[in-house]
């Protein structure tokens, strides 16, 4: 169900260049409206998603064949970590436009010309790899502990 | 033995591609593809000689009068009926609501069902018994199978009315039509069959099989969509109700009252399908040329393969018998671990087109304990034994990978 958020703000950006897009990015919003209005997806959009992927990944079996199995756990770590991005990145924004520096009191670490920082890719990448690793380790946590209860 | 090569040669969709591949299509219980004679057909209506049937008196009026009674006479010979005894409508469905909502009935009368029926067969039913009309249902077995046994429990002197599928969408099996329609008689009841699945595949006989009403659809026999007839003896058709009444249903009218026309055009409201009538009079003609026995015996053959194949997947559930020669020409199953969507949409991946979810019958699916459905490949006449063993050699490595 979580994809479909992420589906939907990818989509709607990828869909201002391509029509294929378009399609998708309706499901991903029919989707989101039907969550936030506590009723069940009715376009099967995650299925789509994940079958979608899976079958690209069918030249190594074994990784389409994880990719299908932990499919929810990673569209949850690929949820968390986007809107943690998200959040950094407006942060960042803010800080650029407030105080002119994405890290005041710190030299921004990539510049797209002279003065102007993008983003913070240290401590991007840090939040993130923390908050997939977090994610993995309570996934298998809990897996273990259902197993064991079983 | 079809020469399915020359048959394909027919299909101008079987010539193309989707998305750069050649595809294989497994759908044709939903609808079935088009051959081009039919498609030409329905074309030369708009072509050549567009005009409402018995209205105006010009030449192009005369030619679509003169064509789409001749497809009538078509339908009628093709299920070994008579020509004023078939109706046409929009599809099965319609056939099947016009009967349900449009023959007398009375209150207390009751109609016996099964749990095998397509919603379009069961749904109709429900909007009558809201108007007192009693209704029961002949449960089938755990293979899909109708049981002659429950049904003789259940049918009683109030039964008026039997509503039986032919051939099951999702079990594949098909109903003892004969032995139903003579139980069913000697407790002076009526049978409606829903052949939608049974027409288009192996010869209906009506006469033979000694029903009442028969309904079936157009697109599921290499016709169009949006036509479809309803078979009854002229005595019951003239009991029916229409449920639209509007041009060529009356002989005249004043402004309080009408006298209505005979049958069978008092049940056909408005300017007709002629083009999806005179579509579905040449796929009875293409069908006809093959031979309805021939067709069978093909789709025998690949259901075949098609049965024996997925039997030997592990963690497959295959809806239905087990035996081949007890099946039409379709299969439903599940892949444990997987949701039949997913299994759809893979296959889709690999350009193998099939049916995932309830195929609109979900009481047999809740019965036979797949609240999510199944999915179904679907034979045709133009369908391959190579496509039938690449469908399963398909479905092994999915089934070998996810489940």
């Amino acid at each position: 169900m979580v994809v479909c958020i992420v589906a939907l703000l990818v989509f709607a950006v990828l869909s201002i260049w391509s029509a294929k897009y378009r399609v998708l990015a309706k499901e991903a919003f029919r989707c989101v409206t039907r969550m936030v209005t506590f009723r069940p997806c009715d376009v099967h959009l995650e299925t789509k998603i994940k079958t979608k992927v899976t079958s690209k990944l069918m030249f190594l079996p074994a990784l389409a064949r994880f990719f299908y199995k932990h499919f929810k756990i990673i569209s949850w770590a690929f949820t968390i970590s986007f809107f943690a991005s998200l959040a950094y990145s407006v942060y960042s924004i803010y800080n650029l436009i407030v105080f002119g520096s994405c890290t005041p009191g710190e030299p921004c670490v990539i510049t797209s010309f002279e003065g102007l920082c993008i983003l913070v890719i240290e401590q991007y990448l840090a939040y993130a790899i923390v908050a997939v690793l977090a994610i993995v380790l309570i996934y298998f946590l809990i897996k273990s502990m259902m197993k064991k209860k079983k | 033995m079809l020469d399915t090569e020359k048959i394909r040669s027919e299909f101008p969709i079987l010539q193309k591609q989707a998305s750069g591949k050649g595809f294989v299509y497994l759908d044709s219980a939903c609808t079935s593809l088009k051959p081009k004679p039919v498609i030409d057909a329905m074309n030369a209506y708009y072509t050549e000689f567009t005009a409402c049937a018995g209205r105006s008196v010009h030449k192009f009026a005369k030619k679509t009068e003169e064509e789409f009674s001749v497809a009538r006479r078509k339908i009628a010979k093709f299920i070994n009926a008579k020509p004023e005894e078939i109706i046409w409508t929009k599809n099965t469905t319609e056939a099947l609501n016009l009967v349900a909502l449009g023959f007398p009935l009375e209150k207390g009368d009751s109609v016996l069902t099964t749990n095998l029926e397509h919603s379009s067969g069961l749904l109709p039913w429900h909007m009558r018994s809201e108007k007192g009309i009693e209704l029961d249902f002949v449960s089938c077995n755990k293979q899909g199978e109708f049981s002659l046994e429950d049904f003789e429990k259940k049918i009683t002197r109030k039964t008026k009315i039997v509503s039986v599928i032919h051939a099951s969408n999702v079990t594949a099996t098909v109903s003892p039509l004969k032995e139903i329609a003579k139980i069913a008689h000697d407790n002076k009841a009526l049978v409606l069959a829903d052949s939608a699945q049974s027409v288009p595949h192996f010869p209906v006989d009506v006469k033979k099989l000694g029903i009442d009403f028969l309904a079936f659809s157009g697109h599921k026999m290499l016709g169009p969509t949006g036509i479809g007839c309803l078979y009854a003896r002229r005595e019951l058709l003239e009991k029916i109700n229409p449920l639209v009444l509007g041009g060529s249903t009356i002989t005249d009218t004043d402004l309080h009252r009408h006298v209505l026309a005979d049958v069978p055009m008092r049940l056909e409201a408005g300017i007709q399908n002629y083009a999806g009538a005179i579509g579905l009079g040449t796929a009875v003609d293409f069908l006809s040329k093959i031979g309805m026995e021939n067709i069978e015996a093909h789709e025998k053959e690949l259901s075949k393969i098609l049965v024996e194949g997925l039997l030997e997947i592990p963690n497959l559930e295959l809806i239905g018998p087990s035996d081949s020669q007890k099946r039409s020409a379709l299969a439903s199953f599940n892949i444990r671990g997987m949701e039949p969507h997913e299994i759809a949409l893979m296959l889709n991946d690999k350009n193998f087109f099939v049916r995932s979810g309830m195929h609109c019958a979900y009481p047999i699916h809740k019965f036979l304990n797949f609240p999510k459905g199944s999915v179904r490949a679907s034979l045709y006449l133009y369908n391959s034994k190579e496509e039938a063993k690449l469908f399963v050699e398909e479905l092994k490595g999915i089934a070998k990978n996810f489940s």
